[in-house]
């Protein structure tokens, strides 16, 4: 047995002792999972989807479970808080209850309640990804948000999973789950955060499903510490013209995967999907995104950004499927990366799987810099050469953010895409 | 105001410009005439700062201040502006955000107070009606998606929003229809004082007849070859360039 994978088996054997109790379906699921994740293994350069993205920094680290202990001093002021939102709020994988203001009108169970009546949902079958595998079989965080069918949320659900003064190098797994009943409307907002001094992995799974003519705008919002290893998947299921507002912004974490798929499950869904990611120094960003148009009538569009600096990479694996036999699918995807240093890398794959006629697709992927005739442009009317760098750099991820239509998260992003772009021109 | 003294220049090693003497007195609108590559737009560029032409030998001094020694942007904030030939597209960055920062970076300059954000609309709104721009573009990104014409309404409506005493309108009348040349033109003849010098850079006199320049040079591979006053243009539209090469 690899190195690595022993010291996830002792965390494994830790985890079941820890929780001695645990229905023994959840059990049997976990040691299933864990099975699996051995039996694959840490990806390697010769895995195909995973080949840009180098996982040794797991190898290297003794990653121990988050425990009771570990919970530190809760700080006065939450750091990241959007206003005008409810909050749900997580500290280095332990739920705040008393700090958290839930709305009345949705239920809210920690993972373990909520797999004792809702199991279907837990099933991981074949998953080839090992972190998927890892989550489940470790799962020992997160939340799970469930909406009755014509529930509307009048304020977003600002969900926080901090990790903060750390004095291990810790592992959580958080699993959420975001389910929105027929017709039921929300907003929520994924909010990873941390500062620490040392090193941490963070390998969240996000469920998330909408039920027939349901609306969720889901921003997910990245800003872990910068030594942290954040891997995560998010599976989105769409019903019958449910409609989803993705937008997923990454800046933080060394290494930072995150696979997105997509599942339109019946006919008429809508869905957006855009990101904006902003690295620096030696930052890895690697995005996979799937979409399966498997349903008539189903639209999604997506856009990625990325804007990289120093010796930053990143990579975007993006793959549309329209199966045979489905009608009226409109698919359009892009990709576009401005690189701010001659140093950064940009590894970028749009890809489409078409077996039907009817559809009508677009994709695409450019990658370029700062724009010297544009720059010289503004210079000429007086604006000096950062301040001009500023505005090309901020006009370049306006419109991801322009997809945000709360006012709130939207003016969050912008004060730290604009601070971003500062400490870059500091730095350089 | 501005004084060209034997100026030479060249791109990727090949010369374009080959000794130009030119002197701009403030009040006084210039035209400089003259074939595609012939040297004009590279003139314009020189005098703006653009950094991919050489200056190989001569001068440029503008007040009395080493023109070519000044970053881009201290040239536009000691007055000087160009009109583009091909204004470039800026996705995401708002036309009236942009220009507020333009004129906030002057009146700073200036010592003056910055301009709120109100104050500026209401100064704007003014301008567009000047150039005939609809406000819609002032919310739009910038010259993004313009056409032809309205990019270069949108140079006027700059160049009337941040007052320059210099302004260099390369060839500002190409690609415009008759009725946006008597606009922008009627545009510079207002804008037109005393102390405003403009140098107007074009291949047709058609411009020159709305706008009655002081002076005509005619620049023939990288040189100017003959100055003279408005009858100079219609001698180059009555028998061309030909007569004025060796």
């Amino acid at each position: 047995m690899a190195r690595e994978i022993k010291q996830f088996q002792k965390q494994f054997d830790n985890l079941l002792a820890y929780w001695p109790n645990e229905d023994p379906e959840l059990r049997k699921l976990r040691s299933k999972a864990f099975d699996q994740f051995k039996s694959l293994g840490l990806p390697t350069k010769q895995w195909e989807e995973w080949q840009f993205t180098d996982f040794s920094s797991l190898k290297k680290i003794n990653f121990r479970l988050s425990q009771s202990k570990d919970l530190p001093q809760i700080p006065e002021n939450i750091s990241g808080r959007i206003p005008n939102s409810y909050l749900i709020y997580i500290v280095n994988g332990h739920y705040q209850k008393d700090l958290s203001e839930i709305p009345e009108s949705i239920s809210i169970s920690t993972g373990i309640d909520h797999f004792q009546s809702n199991k279907e949902l837990y099933i991981d079958n074949n998953n080839l990804n090992p972190f998927s595998a890892l989550n489940t079989s470790m799962m020992n965080s997160g939340i799970c948000i469930a909406l009755d069918s014509n529930t509307v949320i009048d304020k977003p659900i600002q969900v926080i999973y901090s990790t903060i003064d750390i004095l291990n190098p810790l592992m959580n797994h958080p699993r959420f789950i975001f389910q929105l009943g027929k017709n039921s409307e929300a907003t929520i907002i994924e909010h990873y955060k941390g500062s620490t001094e040392l090193a941490y992995f963070i390998n969240p799974v996000s469920n998330v499903i909408l039920e027939d003519n349901a609306k969720l705008c889901h921003f997910r919002i990245e800003e872990d510490d910068a030594l942290a290893n954040h891997i995560a998947s998010t599976n989105y299921i769409l019903n019958s013209d449910s409609q989803l507002n993705s937008v997923s912004t990454s800046s933080g974490s060394k290494l930072f995967r995150h696979n997105i798929n997509l599942a339109f499950n019946n006919k008429g869904g809508y869905a957006t999907i855009n990101g904006l990611s902003t690295i620096k120094n030696d930052q890895h960003h690697d995005q996979h995104i799937i979409i399966d148009h498997f349903h008539n009538a189903c639209q999604s569009e997506q856009l990625f950004k990325y804007i990289l600096s120093d010796r930053s990479s990143g990579v975007f694996n993006g793959k549309v499927v329209v199966k045979e036999n489905t009608q009226h699918t409109d698919a359009d995807q892009a990709n576009k990366n401005l690189l701010l240093s001659s140093d950064a890398i940009m590894n970028t794959n749009p890809q489409l799987e078409i077996y039907s006629e009817d559809v009508k697709c677009s994709h695409g992927s450019t990658t370029g810099q700062i724009d010297s005739e544009a720059l010289f442009y503004l210079q000429s009317r007086g604006i000096s050469k950062s301040k001009s760098i500023e505005l090309i750099i901020n006009g370049f991820a306006k419109d991801i953010v322009e997809q945000i239509n709360n006012e709130d998260v939207k003016n969050y992003i912008n004060t730290k895409v604009t601070n971003w772009i500062e400490e870059v021109l500091i730095d350089a | 105001m501005l004084i060209i003294k034997n100026i030479h220049a060249s791109v990727d090693g090949k010369e374009i410009l080959k000794g130009i003497n030119l002197s701009i007195k403030p009040g006084e609108l210039h035209a400089i005439m003259g074939r595609n590559g012939s040297g004009k737009s590279t003139l314009a560029n020189i005098i703006t700062g653009r950094d991919n032409f050489l200056v190989t030998k001569g001068s440029i001094t503008y007040n009395g201040n080493n023109l070519l020694e000044m970053s881009i942007e201290d040239r536009a904030l000691a007055g000087i502006f160009m009109s583009f030939q091909y204004p470039v597209s800026i996705p995401g960055v708002n036309n009236a955000y942009f220009l507020r920062a333009a004129l906030n970076a002057k009146l700073k300059h200036q010592g003056k107070s910055e301009i709120n954000a109100s104050d500026f609309m209401r100064l704007i709104r003014e301008k567009v009606k000047l150039v005939n721009l609809d406000e819609s573009y002032l919310s739009r990104a910038v010259n993004d998606g313009f056409s032809g014409g309205e990019k270069k309404r949108n140079e006027i409506l700059q160049m009337l929003t941040l007052e320059p005493e210099l302004s260099i309108l390369d060839e500002t009348d190409s690609g415009l229809d008759i009725d946006a040349l008597k606009t922008i033109a009627e545009g510079v003849n207002n804008f037109r004082t005393e102390t405003r010098s403009f140098l107007a850079i074009t291949h047709y006199q058609r411009l020159l007849e709305y706008m009655h320049p002081d002076y005509i040079h005619v620049l023939i591979d990288g040189k100017i070859v003959k100055s003279g006053d408005i009858s100079l243009a219609n001698q180059l539209e009555e028998k061309g360039y030909s007569w004025l090469e060796k």
